[in-house]
């Protein structure tokens, strides 16, 4: 199964906030609760990921309470795809 | 209730000499060839003369009688059938019932679009699905349905009860181009879904409004107010009326006012002949002297009916409409109307997805009539509703879809 790399995750997440008119920061450290994106927000980008790799994630790993920030956000993304 | 009479027996339909064209057959219901059917049978049909043959076979002589599509029996169902007493015709080839017996005179069995479940029998008789009473204008209708369903013999029993009211019908092969085969035929009067209309205007929006028609109806799914609208414009002069009505409960709601929705005072009155419609806890319900045998008293619809303003609306089905996203309940009929409002929008249907966090997420396919960005899509349904109610995932299809019914089970 191909996956995706931190770049193309971050463009998605990206698209995900320009849809609603907001921009993603360039720091990786930004925190989610400051650019507005919520678990819809979240379970979006996720949808996203799965439609372009054409399989499910799996959510049942651990440390979704740990995200906070966009580095967060991508580095769970990218370590979901290989479990 | 009062129910509706008796059946009078084999005496020639009032409108045995209206003209039908079905397939390359041009002539009366009196020159169709009628049917050889056994007293108790199944018409399987692969087109529409042969439906309507066995139409007028059943509407001039006491048997008892199921047409459908052949394509919407499965071998199962058909054995069932055999085991129901029913012998099987499929062109010129019969198959005996496995236990003849028989024949309830004047019944009429319909198969429900199955929309809910596994399609069951539904009986009838040809005065029950007779719903039009008062003399009509002469009018040539097109008939796109599927034989046997309930808007297909809707249309039929109409032409066999009123002289004046021709039927064109429209093979399945033929309902992509039905605008031009109704331009030729000099079609006055269309019936068909919200789904059937939009994708006529889709796809042949010049040759639609060439057409002379008098009297546009719809019925068969949730009618919008968009698509009034549209046909309203389109046909100024014509009557746009909306029908609600079931193969179980029969013919129910006409509207003509060219509105969606029907006036709260028609609500919970006792008028002799008119059916009772009442809402329970965001249900209709309906007791109506046309519904199914088997089926009378108030009728739990399964359709969702919210009153606004005076006026009640049927949004769709209940069991589909409710989206949990993450513990708020989105309703997909009211997001459909968001979309469906958007000048771009032509045609919607909205689902939820599962998703991962919030368990569900909204989204949304549709047919655009001009390009229009995602963006501007989630801004338009953002200012409309809540947060969890907009759709999260677009999907722009290139047609709209559409079933043998006609519907896209939106």
């Amino acid at each position: 199964m191909s996956t995706l790399s931190r770049n193309q995750i971050r463009t998605m997440m990206s698209q995900v906030l320009e849809t609603q008119g907001k921009t993603i920061p360039t720091s990786d450290a930004a925190l989610l609760s400051e650019i507005g994106f919520r678990s819809l927000d979240f379970s979006e980008l996720a949808l996203r990921v799965e439609d372009e790799l054409g399989s499910e994630l799996n959510f049942d790993a651990p440390g979704l309470r740990a995200i906070e920030t966009v580095g967060d956000v991508l580095e769970f993304l990218e370590k979901l795809q290989s479990t | 209730m009062t129910r509706h009479p008796e059946e009078k027996g084999t005496a020639l339909p009032p409108g045995a000499g209206n003209r039908i064209v079905a397939g390359g057959f041009r002539g009366t219901w009196a020159d169709v060839s009628r049917a050889a059917l056994p007293v108790v049978a199944a018409a399987l049909v692969e087109d529409q003369l042969t439906a309507a043959g066995a139409a007028w076979e059943h509407a001039v002589s006491l048997r008892e009688t199921l047409i459908v599509g052949a394509g919407r029996v499965s071998e199962d169902q058909a054995q069932e059938l055999r085991d129901d007493g029913f012998a099987l015709v499929r062109g010129e080839k019969i198959e005996p019932a496995s236990h003849p017996r028989a024949a309830e005179a004047g019944r009429l069995w319909l198969l429900t679009s199955g929309s809910t479940g596994r399609p069951k029998r539904v009986g009838h008789t040809l005065q029950s699905l007779t719903t039009v009473a008062a003399d009509q204008p002469p009018r040539r209708w097109l008939c796109p349905y599927s034989p046997g369903t309930y808007a297909w013999w809707q249309v039929v029993t109409l032409s066999l009860a009123h002289p004046g009211q021709d039927v064109i019908f429209v093979e399945a092969a033929q309902l992509d181009n039905w605008p031009e085969l109704a331009l030729a035929e000099g079609v006055t009067a269309a019936s068909g879904t919200p789904t059937f209309w939009r994708q006529a205007l889709w796809h042949s929006a010049e040759t639609v409004a060439k057409l002379p028609l008098e009297q546009i109806t719809l019925g068969g799914e949730p009618v919008d107010q968009v698509i009034l609208d549209r046909l309203t414009t389109l046909f100024p002069s014509a009557r746009v009326s909306w029908i609600y009505a079931s193969s179980e409960a029969g013919a129910s709601i006409a509207v003509h006012d060219g509105r969606a929705g029907f006036p709260a005072s028609w609500l919970d009155r006792d008028v002799p002949g008119r059916p009772q419609l009442t809402v329970v806890d965001g249900e209709l319900l309906i007791d109506s002297a046309w519904s199914a045998n088997g089926f009378e008293g108030p009728l739990r619809t399964g359709d969702r009916a919210e009153i606004i303003d005076g006026r009640v609306y049927i949004t769709g089905r209940i069991a589909s409409d409710e989206i949990n996203v993450g513990g708020s309940k989105a309703s997909a009929s009211a997001v459909r109307a968001v979309l469906l409002a958007h000048p771009a929008v032509m045609w919607a249907q909205v689902r939820g997805r599962r998703a991962p966090i919030v368990g569900n997420i909204v989204a949304a396919d549709l047919v655009l009539e001009v390009p229009v960005s995602p963006q501007e899509l989630t801004s338009w349904c953002s200012e409309r509703l809540p947060d969890y109610s907009v759709p999260r995932r677009l999907r722009i299809l290139d047609e709209i879809p559409i079933k043998e019914t006609l519907k896209s089970d939106v």
